[in-house]
Protein backbone atom coordinates (compact mmCIF):
# COMPACT_ATOMS: atom_id res chain seq x y z
CA UNK A 1 0.00 0.00 0.00
CA UNK A 2 2.91 2.41 1.08
CA UNK A 3 5.15 1.56 -2.07
CA UNK A 4 1.59 1.73 -4.20
CA UNK A 5 1.86 5.69 -2.86
CA UNK A 6 5.08 6.32 -2.95
CA UNK A 7 5.14 5.08 -6.46
CA UNK A 8 2.19 7.34 -7.65
CA UNK A 9 3.89 10.14 -6.18
CA UNK A 10 6.54 9.62 -7.78
CA UNK A 11 5.18 8.89 -11.02
CA UNK A 12 2.99 12.52 -10.61
CA UNK A 13 6.23 14.34 -9.62
CA UNK A 14 7.98 12.84 -12.80
CA UNK A 15 4.70 14.15 -14.83
CA UNK A 16 4.39 17.42 -13.39
CA UNK A 17 8.59 17.91 -14.11
CA UNK A 18 7.66 16.82 -17.77
CA UNK A 19 4.83 19.79 -17.93
CA UNK A 20 6.94 22.24 -16.31
CA UNK A 21 10.02 21.49 -18.89
CA UNK A 22 6.55 21.34 -22.18
CA UNK A 23 5.54 24.59 -21.13
CA UNK A 24 9.10 26.53 -20.46
CA UNK A 25 10.12 24.79 -23.99
CA UNK A 26 6.30 26.36 -25.59
CA UNK A 27 7.21 29.49 -23.99
CA UNK A 28 11.09 30.18 -24.52
CA UNK A 29 10.57 29.24 -28.68
CA UNK A 30 8.52 32.53 -29.02
CA UNK A 31 12.37 33.96 -28.65
CA UNK A 32 14.22 31.26 -29.69
CA UNK A 33 16.05 32.29 -33.20
CA UNK A 34 17.25 28.78 -33.77
CA UNK A 35 13.20 27.13 -33.48
CA UNK A 36 11.90 25.80 -36.54
CA UNK A 37 8.36 27.05 -37.41
CA UNK A 38 5.21 25.55 -39.31
CA UNK A 39 3.93 28.06 -41.46
CA UNK A 40 0.46 27.61 -39.81
CA UNK A 41 1.83 28.00 -36.63
CA UNK A 42 3.66 31.08 -37.14
CA UNK A 43 0.90 32.84 -38.56
CA UNK A 44 -1.07 31.62 -35.72
CA UNK A 45 1.10 33.27 -33.22
CA UNK A 46 0.97 36.75 -35.64
CA UNK A 47 -2.72 36.86 -35.44
CA UNK A 48 -3.08 36.21 -31.48
CA UNK A 49 -0.10 38.78 -31.32
CA UNK A 50 -1.65 41.57 -33.13
CA UNK A 51 -5.37 41.21 -31.30
CA UNK A 52 -3.70 41.40 -27.92
CA UNK A 53 -2.20 44.66 -29.27
CA UNK A 54 -5.13 45.68 -30.92
CA UNK A 55 -6.89 45.46 -27.68
CA UNK A 56 -4.41 47.13 -25.79
CA UNK A 57 -3.92 49.90 -28.14
CA UNK A 58 -7.31 50.17 -28.56
CA UNK A 59 -8.09 50.82 -24.51
CA UNK A 60 -5.50 52.85 -24.38
CA UNK A 61 -6.10 55.11 -27.09
CA UNK A 62 -9.88 55.86 -25.44
CA UNK A 63 -8.38 56.22 -21.98
CA UNK A 64 -6.04 58.89 -22.48
CA UNK A 65 -8.19 60.24 -24.63
CA UNK A 66 -6.77 60.27 -28.37
CA UNK A 67 -9.05 61.71 -31.02
CA UNK A 68 -8.16 62.02 -35.25
CA UNK A 69 -7.90 59.69 -37.86
CA UNK A 70 -3.83 60.12 -37.40
CA UNK A 71 -3.95 57.75 -34.49
CA UNK A 72 -5.62 55.08 -36.58
CA UNK A 73 -2.42 55.29 -38.98
CA UNK A 74 -0.17 55.22 -35.89
CA UNK A 75 -1.98 52.44 -34.60
CA UNK A 76 -1.31 50.46 -37.89
CA UNK A 77 2.57 51.67 -38.05
CA UNK A 78 3.63 50.89 -34.47
CA UNK A 79 2.08 47.19 -34.44
CA UNK A 80 3.06 46.72 -37.41
CA UNK A 81 6.55 47.38 -36.68
CA UNK A 82 6.06 45.56 -33.76
CA UNK A 83 5.38 42.50 -35.78
CA UNK A 84 8.18 42.87 -38.62
CA UNK A 85 10.61 43.54 -35.67
CA UNK A 86 9.43 40.15 -34.09
CA UNK A 87 10.05 38.08 -36.86
CA UNK A 88 12.74 39.85 -38.11
CA UNK A 89 15.03 40.45 -35.55
CA UNK A 90 13.93 38.13 -32.44
CA UNK A 91 12.96 35.26 -34.75
CA UNK A 92 15.16 35.58 -37.66
CA UNK A 93 12.77 34.34 -39.91
CA UNK A 94 13.69 34.16 -43.72
CA UNK A 95 10.07 35.75 -45.06
CA UNK A 96 10.42 33.65 -48.00
CA UNK A 97 10.13 30.61 -46.75
CA UNK A 98 6.28 32.09 -45.23
CA UNK A 99 4.88 34.00 -48.24
CA UNK A 100 6.91 37.16 -48.04
CA UNK A 101 6.60 40.28 -45.73
CA UNK A 102 2.67 41.02 -47.04
CA UNK A 103 1.64 37.61 -45.81
CA UNK A 104 3.37 37.37 -42.42
CA UNK A 105 2.39 41.33 -41.90
CA UNK A 106 -1.51 40.60 -43.44
CA UNK A 107 -1.47 37.97 -40.65
CA UNK A 108 -4.50 38.83 -38.72
CA UNK A 109 -4.54 42.47 -39.87
CA UNK A 110 -7.92 43.41 -40.53
CA UNK A 111 -9.21 41.52 -37.56
CA UNK A 112 -6.85 43.37 -35.12
CA UNK A 113 -7.88 46.68 -36.83
CA UNK A 114 -11.84 46.03 -36.49
CA UNK A 115 -10.60 45.19 -32.76
CA UNK A 116 -8.38 47.99 -32.62
CA UNK A 117 -11.67 50.51 -33.59
CA UNK A 118 -14.16 48.81 -31.26
CA UNK A 119 -11.82 48.72 -28.28
CA UNK A 120 -11.05 52.63 -28.82
CA UNK A 121 -14.53 53.72 -29.59
CA UNK A 122 -16.17 51.69 -26.43
CA UNK A 123 -13.53 52.94 -24.38
CA UNK A 124 -13.64 56.65 -25.61
CA UNK A 125 -17.82 56.69 -25.19
CA UNK A 126 -18.13 54.79 -22.31
CA UNK A 127 -15.31 56.84 -19.99
CA UNK A 128 -15.67 60.19 -21.41
CA UNK A 129 -19.46 60.69 -22.14
CA UNK B 1 -16.42 50.89 -12.70
CA UNK B 2 -19.65 48.79 -13.48
CA UNK B 3 -21.96 52.06 -12.03
CA UNK B 4 -19.53 54.28 -14.62
CA UNK B 5 -20.73 52.26 -17.66
CA UNK B 6 -23.43 51.79 -16.93
CA UNK B 7 -24.61 55.43 -16.20
CA UNK B 8 -22.79 56.70 -19.17
CA UNK B 9 -24.47 58.29 -22.17
CA UNK B 10 -23.48 55.79 -24.20
CA UNK B 11 -24.20 52.31 -22.27
CA UNK B 12 -26.12 51.11 -25.17
CA UNK B 13 -23.05 50.15 -26.76
CA UNK B 14 -22.30 47.58 -23.99
CA UNK B 15 -25.48 46.31 -25.24
CA UNK B 16 -24.55 45.88 -28.63
CA UNK B 17 -21.49 43.82 -27.71
CA UNK B 18 -23.31 41.30 -25.41
CA UNK B 19 -25.75 40.86 -27.75
CA UNK B 20 -23.01 40.33 -30.62
CA UNK B 21 -21.03 37.83 -28.56
CA UNK B 22 -24.13 35.34 -27.71
CA UNK B 23 -25.37 36.00 -31.75
CA UNK B 24 -21.78 34.81 -32.52
CA UNK B 25 -21.40 31.74 -30.24
CA UNK B 26 -24.60 30.75 -31.41
CA UNK B 27 -23.97 30.79 -35.05
CA UNK B 28 -20.59 29.12 -33.77
CA UNK B 29 -22.64 26.44 -32.28
CA UNK B 30 -25.10 26.03 -35.41
CA UNK B 31 -22.04 25.59 -37.48
CA UNK B 32 -20.45 22.94 -35.75
CA UNK B 33 -23.88 21.35 -35.82
CA UNK B 34 -24.57 21.51 -39.49
CA UNK B 35 -20.92 21.86 -40.59
CA UNK B 36 -17.63 21.49 -38.95
CA UNK B 37 -18.73 18.16 -36.99
CA UNK B 38 -19.50 16.26 -40.35
CA UNK B 39 -16.94 13.62 -41.88
CA UNK B 40 -17.26 15.48 -45.22
CA UNK B 41 -16.04 18.81 -43.87
CA UNK B 42 -13.54 16.96 -42.10
CA UNK B 43 -12.34 15.17 -45.29
CA UNK B 44 -12.33 18.52 -46.96
CA UNK B 45 -10.32 19.28 -44.99
CA UNK B 46 -7.57 17.39 -44.46
CA UNK B 47 -7.75 17.15 -48.48
CA UNK B 48 -6.82 20.92 -48.50
CA UNK B 49 -4.40 20.57 -45.60
CA UNK B 50 -2.64 18.13 -47.30
CA UNK B 51 -2.33 19.29 -50.40
CA UNK B 52 -1.22 22.28 -49.73
CA UNK B 53 1.52 21.00 -47.34
CA UNK B 54 1.99 19.12 -50.06
CA UNK B 55 2.28 21.78 -53.02
CA UNK B 56 4.43 24.16 -50.06
CA UNK B 57 7.25 21.32 -50.28
CA UNK B 58 7.01 20.97 -54.09
CA UNK B 59 7.32 24.56 -54.79
CA UNK B 60 10.50 24.71 -52.38
CA UNK B 61 12.28 21.67 -53.88
CA UNK B 62 11.51 22.34 -57.40
CA UNK B 63 13.89 25.36 -58.07
CA UNK B 64 17.37 22.92 -57.49
CA UNK B 65 16.00 20.57 -59.63
CA UNK B 66 17.78 19.81 -63.67
CA UNK B 67 15.24 20.77 -66.26
CA UNK B 68 13.74 17.01 -67.30
CA UNK B 69 12.89 16.52 -64.19
CA UNK B 70 11.74 20.51 -63.48
CA UNK B 71 9.15 19.83 -66.20
CA UNK B 72 7.98 16.75 -64.96
CA UNK B 73 7.52 18.13 -61.61
CA UNK B 74 5.71 21.20 -62.74
CA UNK B 75 3.34 18.80 -64.06
CA UNK B 76 2.73 17.18 -60.88
CA UNK B 77 2.44 20.53 -58.67
CA UNK B 78 -0.28 21.77 -61.03
CA UNK B 79 -2.25 18.19 -60.53
CA UNK B 80 -1.90 19.03 -57.33
CA UNK B 81 -2.91 22.60 -58.01
CA UNK B 82 -5.74 21.65 -59.36
CA UNK B 83 -6.97 18.96 -56.56
CA UNK B 84 -6.59 21.61 -53.99
CA UNK B 85 -8.66 24.30 -56.31
CA UNK B 86 -11.98 21.68 -56.55
CA UNK B 87 -11.26 20.65 -52.91
CA UNK B 88 -11.34 24.00 -52.04
CA UNK B 89 -14.50 25.02 -54.54
CA UNK B 90 -16.43 21.60 -52.70
CA UNK B 91 -15.87 22.88 -49.05
CA UNK B 92 -17.08 26.63 -50.08
CA UNK B 93 -20.47 24.98 -51.47
CA UNK B 94 -20.46 23.13 -48.53
CA UNK B 95 -20.27 25.47 -45.84
CA UNK B 96 -22.40 28.42 -48.18
CA UNK B 97 -25.44 25.87 -48.10
CA UNK B 98 -25.36 25.11 -44.28
CA UNK B 99 -24.32 28.88 -43.87
CA UNK B 100 -27.69 29.58 -45.20
CA UNK B 101 -28.90 29.34 -41.23
CA UNK B 102 -26.23 31.01 -40.19
CA UNK B 103 -27.01 34.30 -41.97
CA UNK B 104 -31.06 33.77 -41.32
CA UNK B 105 -30.03 34.44 -37.28
CA UNK B 106 -27.53 37.43 -38.18
CA UNK B 107 -30.40 38.94 -39.95
CA UNK B 108 -32.87 38.33 -37.25
CA UNK B 109 -30.33 39.51 -34.37
CA UNK B 110 -29.19 42.79 -36.81
CA UNK B 111 -33.07 43.55 -37.62
CA UNK B 112 -33.89 42.94 -33.71
CA UNK B 113 -30.83 45.32 -32.28
CA UNK B 114 -31.98 47.80 -35.68
CA UNK B 115 -35.33 47.77 -34.01
CA UNK B 116 -34.12 48.86 -30.57
CA UNK B 117 -31.37 51.87 -31.93
CA UNK B 118 -32.78 53.07 -34.90
CA UNK B 119 -32.39 56.58 -34.96
CA UNK B 120 -30.54 56.39 -31.57
CA UNK B 121 -26.10 57.00 -31.53
CA UNK B 122 -25.10 54.00 -29.50
CA UNK B 123 -21.19 55.30 -29.08
CA UNK B 124 -19.30 58.19 -29.94
CA UNK B 125 -16.31 57.99 -33.06
CA UNK B 126 -12.91 59.42 -31.32
CA UNK B 127 -12.23 60.51 -35.35
CA UNK B 128 -14.31 61.72 -37.97
CA UNK B 129 -15.35 58.79 -40.65
CA UNK B 130 -14.22 59.18 -44.55
CA UNK B 131 -17.30 58.90 -46.80
CA UNK B 132 -16.99 55.47 -46.96
CA UNK B 133 -17.55 54.77 -43.24
CA UNK B 134 -19.88 57.31 -42.95
CA UNK B 135 -22.96 56.21 -44.55
CA UNK B 136 -22.31 52.66 -42.26
CA UNK B 137 -21.45 54.90 -38.92
CA UNK B 138 -23.94 57.66 -39.25
CA UNK B 139 -26.60 55.26 -41.25
CA UNK B 140 -30.45 56.13 -39.47
CA UNK B 141 -29.40 59.37 -37.50
CA UNK B 142 -30.38 62.73 -37.17
CA UNK B 143 -28.44 65.58 -37.33
CA UNK B 144 -24.54 66.69 -38.89
CA UNK B 145 -22.35 65.48 -36.17
CA UNK B 146 -20.14 62.77 -37.86
CA UNK B 147 -19.12 61.63 -35.05
CA UNK B 148 -22.02 60.02 -33.81
CA UNK B 149 -21.98 56.15 -34.17
CA UNK B 150 -25.09 54.23 -35.22
CA UNK B 151 -25.48 50.62 -33.72
CA UNK B 152 -24.90 49.12 -37.72
CA UNK B 153 -21.19 50.52 -37.97
CA UNK B 154 -20.60 48.90 -34.14
CA UNK B 155 -22.50 46.25 -34.66
CA UNK B 156 -20.05 45.54 -38.01
CA UNK B 157 -16.85 45.79 -36.18
CA UNK B 158 -18.18 43.42 -33.68
CA UNK B 159 -19.21 40.90 -35.91
CA UNK B 160 -15.84 40.63 -37.59
CA UNK B 161 -13.70 41.17 -34.75
CA UNK B 162 -15.44 38.82 -32.41
CA UNK B 163 -16.83 36.08 -34.47
CA UNK B 164 -13.40 35.91 -36.40
CA UNK B 165 -11.87 35.38 -33.31
CA UNK B 166 -13.94 33.29 -31.98
CA UNK B 167 -13.69 30.72 -35.30
CA UNK B 168 -9.55 30.72 -35.07
CA UNK B 169 -9.77 29.94 -31.12
CA UNK B 170 -12.38 27.10 -31.66
CA UNK B 171 -10.20 25.68 -34.55
CA UNK B 172 -13.10 26.66 -37.23
CA UNK B 173 -11.08 29.21 -39.50
CA UNK B 174 -11.01 28.13 -42.83
CA UNK B 175 -7.52 26.55 -43.76
CA UNK B 176 -4.68 29.22 -44.97
CA UNK B 177 -4.34 26.83 -48.00
CA UNK B 178 -7.77 26.80 -49.33
CA UNK B 179 -8.69 29.93 -52.10
CA UNK B 180 -11.97 31.42 -51.97
CA UNK B 181 -13.19 30.64 -55.74
CA UNK B 182 -16.45 32.70 -55.42
CA UNK B 183 -19.95 32.04 -56.51
CA UNK B 184 -18.92 32.23 -59.87
CA UNK B 185 -15.10 29.78 -60.34
CA UNK B 186 -13.37 30.32 -63.49
CA UNK B 187 -12.03 27.48 -65.69
CA UNK B 188 -8.75 26.27 -64.97
CA UNK B 189 -6.56 27.15 -67.86
CA UNK B 190 -4.14 24.78 -67.59
CA UNK B 191 -6.37 21.65 -67.50
CA UNK B 192 -8.84 22.92 -70.36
Amino acid sequence: MKEAKSAKSSKQSKEQTQDDHVSHLRSSKFFDPDASWDKDELGDVLHWIRQIMGIIFGVLWGAIPVVGGLWILMFLAITSGIIYYYYAMILKIDEEDFGGHKALLGEGLFTSFTLFLLSWILVYSLAHF
Amino acid sequence: MASMFSSSKFSDSLTVVGVSLCSAVICEAISWILIYRTSSYKSLRSSIDKASRKLESMKTTTDSLKLTTKKSKTKKMDRVETSLKESSRDLFFFKFKSGAVVAIVLIVVFGLLNSLFEGKPVAKLPFTPIWIVKSMSHRGLQGSDLTDCSMAFLYFLCSISIRTNLQKFLGFAPPRGAANPGLFPMPDQKTS
